[in-house]
């Protein structure tokens, strides 16, 4: 038997109990109704934040001060803000800025943060310090981090950006090192080595591939988080900066006036709270469908 | 919202503890990066310093007339170049060292010394020499004469400071601590958060615009820096502090309905927020395109709808009430949407695909800085709505007050903005036009030798018709050349709690509680 149809037959089993042999994810999904609903809901709000330039009823920059501060109403379904800018339409756009910076965040930093996971379990030694720079990682706090980076390049989506990557990082090489782990302890990482199989193949085909359910269920539960993170930094002012629509920052321009107009305020918190439970209800959903211990 | 903060008012000023009747709660926005007064032209600074550090001469009510202070009286010779000021004999520092004229000449000699680096030096005017023929007179000898001299002793820039304490304390000088003569005394400072000052037990030296001489009725008087607008509203309605100078603007309202506060509006009060040019810079050095950015914007919205009223709109740099202001100035900008379209079309600025206008492959879009929390954050977002409509792009850059003068100081920008609370004409036209103020305050870098010569005629002017004339001639050409987007007069108004008697506001450089002496509770 030669060594590439040995490793087939490694890698085919290594698989089986992973990512790829679980069909019927959405049907499996769509029976709880929770995670439908949350489903649905974050569809609507991903396909209204990109067509957000074709259903927008206004222009999100565009200011008229004799309107400003408007209640909700027909012409204005979320009201104005301090400079007379249409709500919805700033919400429609700000929501496609604030779930970039939570995709970006979560792509970015899931997949650095699951190579040094897999590569601090495949490399022992590389390992020790890989997990120690983890560690020092971990001990800033995420927001510390975005306003550090805001200092250093300057208050912008960039900086949060950097910001939420970095406070992703460690959490997944943890997670990534600890799946990756118990991984190298199957009998066909053995076996692998044993017939010859490449370093690069057995951290690609064998490891990772058996890891990446157990990353992406971190992820999606980690996804409302970081939009939340994003949202304080923006809230923060070392996000998006005017006219720039973003939520957390249509939040804080708010604040200054809840005496006076509650929805400037309100309305972009209301987003946030929306598109972060409908993240989590769906990071749930899907830790209970791809985790095999909590199946019955 | 209202009444729920009004019963927790109620709640708090009931379960007040003892420590609060002798301990003055006052409250700031903004912080400031050091409370040394000869360092900087930072308005955040320099109130703290009017508490803790006196000058030779006070301000009145009036916002005009120098009082005696420090100095009890003087005389001036009659070419206007020789100072003779009689100093009081029982002024003493916080740390107990007795004020003598050796003092007022070693401050005087600090703020020239070029290794401070002093922005406000030429506040002092040209300096000969300083004597002192006796421990309790001081003569100030200029080199030429200087009209305002006296209106610019009341500042806190030209303050009296002690030898021993600024050596002692080196780098850290203004920063972990520093003397006075002041109604006050510096006790510590954590930046960000509060100033801490007690009393100054042996003062007894108060200005003749206070009915109390001294010492202050508190034991302490505790300063918090509340960035967030609607934080300090809440905190005000909740009775947690008794003074405030820096209420925002939008909830001044709130504030007159509220029957525990009071607001007094300083007056006289010329605080103008404008926004300026680096006119070095190659977007914004034709004075066409300058023009077009101040034309284009609404100024009587701006008052209306983002300060509610409580600012005026400002078509020239100086106020027309303000003293030796040229009225031929007041038409010179004029709000005109097309015209400002115009201009940029003829300065070579073409609207580009996206609308943005271009000239050479570089799109407009000038950096503007401004400090984050204060009314240029508000008004440089609305002045961006309106630009973007004749294809103008600002890039806005709020910095926190902190660094937000170090931020300036590199003069990364094409266009910066803060409000300026001013005296006179005068006052105003040489701190930011003279070209010896470059890089700062005259961040526009406007050098110009016939600006130069009149406010140096004006400074020297031994009438009050020639000053006037001096002064009208830079205020029209300053004008003309639209360095500066003059916007808006903001009004100062003082919130008090109704438990605090006697705090008048004072207008002088938005110190409103100046030296403090009448508040009683």
């Amino acid at each position: 038997m030669s060594v590439e149809a040995l490793e087939h037959g490694l890698v085919g089993r290594a698989n089986e109990s992973g990512w790829l042999a679980r069909g019927g994810l959405l049907r499996r999904l769509a029976r709880d109704r929770v995670a439908a609903l949350a489903a649905s809901a974050l569809t609507a709000i991903v396909l209204a934040a990109v067509f957000a330039p074709w259903i927008a009823p206004y222009d999100p920059y565009f200011t008229d001060l004799t309107k400003s501060m408007q209640a909700p109403s027909g012409e204005h379904w979320f009201g104005t803000d301090n400079t007379g800018r249409d709500i919805l339409s700033r919400i429609l756009f700000g929501t496609r800025n604030t779930l970039v910076l939570g995709l970006v965040g979560v792509i970015v930093g899931g997949a650095i943060g699951g190579a040094l996971g897999i590569f601090a379990a495949y490399y022992r030694r590389l390992g020790g310090w890989i997990m120690r720079l983890v560690d020092i990682m971990l001990a800033f706090p995420a927001i510390l981090i975005g306003l550090a980076m805001a200092a250093i390049f300057g208050a912008g989506l960039s900086a949060v950006i950097i910001a939420l990557v970095i406070a992703t990082v460690p959490d997944v090489a943890r997670v990534a090192r600890g799946a990756a782990v118990g991984v190298m302890g199957q009998e066909f990482m053995e076996a692998g080595r044993a017939v010859g199989v490449s370093d690069s193949a057995l951290i690609w085909r064998y490891l990772t591939l058996n890891c990446i359910s157990t990353i992406f269920v971190f992820l999606t539960l980690r996804f409302g988080q970081i939009i939340l993170i994003g949202s304080v930094l923006g809230f923060l002012g070392m996000g998006a900066q005017p006219p720039t629509a973003e939520l957390g920052m249509m939040a804080a321009q708010g604040r200054d006036f809840l005496f006076m107009a509650p929805h400037i305020a309100t309305i972009p918190s209301c987003a946030i709270f929306v598109i972060v439970l409908c993240a989590n209800l769906l990071g749930d959903a899907f830790r209970d469908v791809l985790d095999p211990r909590l199946q019955t | 919202m209202i009444r729920i903060l009004l019963t927790a008012a109620l709640a708090l000023t009931v379960s007040a503890p003892a420590s609060a009747q002798t301990t003055l709660m006052l409250m700031k926005g903004i912080d400031a990066p050091h409370y040394d007064g000869h360092r900087t032209t930072w308005g955040p600074t320099s109130d703290i310093v009017n508490m803790f550090q006196d000058t030779l001469v006070a301000l009145d009510w009036d916002g005009k007339t120098p009082i005696p202070y420090l100095a009890k009286s003087w005389d001036i010779s009659e070419d206007g170049k020789i100072y003779t000021f009689k100093l009081r004999d029982d002024v003493s520092f916080c740390s107990g060292k007795k004020f003598t004229a050796e003092d007022v000449i070693y401050s005087f000699r600090r703020l020239k010394d070029p290794a401070v680096k002093a922005p406000y030096a030429w506040r002092a005017g040209h300096i000969k020499e300083l004597r002192a023929p006796d421990p309790y007179t001081v003569q100030y000898e200029l080199e030429e004469p200087f009209s305002e001299l006296l209106l610019q002793l009341t500042m806190f820039t030209n303050a009296i400071h002690n030898k021993d304490s600024v050596e002692a304390l080196g780098k850290d000088y203004g920063i972990k601590g520093i003397d006075g003569t002041g109604p006050w005394c510096f006790d510590s400072w954590t930046p960000r958060t509060e100033i801490v000052l007690k009393r100054h037990d042996a003062y007894k030296w108060g200005p003749s615009l206070y009915k109390n001489k001294g010492p202050v009725k508190f034991e302490k008087l505790v300063v918090k820096i509340v960035p967030e607008d609607s934080s300090r509203v809440a905190a005000m309605l909740s009775g947690q502090f008794d003074i405030t100078h820096q209420f925002p603007a939008q909830f001044i309202s709130q504030a007159k309905a509220a029957p525990m506060l009071a607001v007094t509006p300083a007056k006289p009060n010329f605080q103008l927020l404008y926004f300026g040019f680096k006119i070095t810079r190659p977007m914004v050095e034709d004075r066409r395109v300058r023009e077009a950015m101040s034309i284009a914007i609404n100024r009587a919205e701006i008052a209306k709808a983002i300060l509610l009223g409580n600012a005026e709109p400002a078509l020239t740099i100086v106020d027309k009430d303000a003293l030796d202001h040229a009225p031929a100035t007041q038409g010179v900008v004029k709000e005109d949407v097309e015209r400002a379209k115009a201009l940029l079309d003829e300065a070579g600025w073409k609207p580009g695909s996206d609308g943005i206008r271009e000239k050479d492959g570089v799109k407009l879009q000038p950096r503007v800085y401004y400090t984050a929390n204060g009314n240029s954050a508000r008004v440089a977002e609305a002045i961006q709505g309106y630009l973007r409509k004749i294809g103008v792009d600002w890039r806005l850059y709020p910095w926190d007050s902190t660094i937000a003068s170090v931020k300036m100081a590199e003069q990364d920008y094409e266009i910066w903005s803060v409000t300026v609370p001013y005296l006179s004409a005068g006052d105003l036209m040489n701190i930011y036009f003279d070209s010896a103020n470059i890089p700062t305050p005259n961040r526009m870098n406007w050098k110009d030798a016939e600006t130069d010569t009149w406010l140096k005629e004006g400074r020297s002017a031994l009438t009050e018709s020639d000053r006037t004339k001096a002064y009208a001639l830079v205020q029209e050409k300053v004008m003309r050349e639209h360095l500066w987007i003059p916007v808006l007069n903001i009004n100062m108004d003082q919130v008090a709690n109704k438990r605090i008697n006697s705090a008048r506001p004072h207008m002088l450089y938005q110190n409103t509680f100046y030296k403090g002496l009448d508040v009683t509770r």
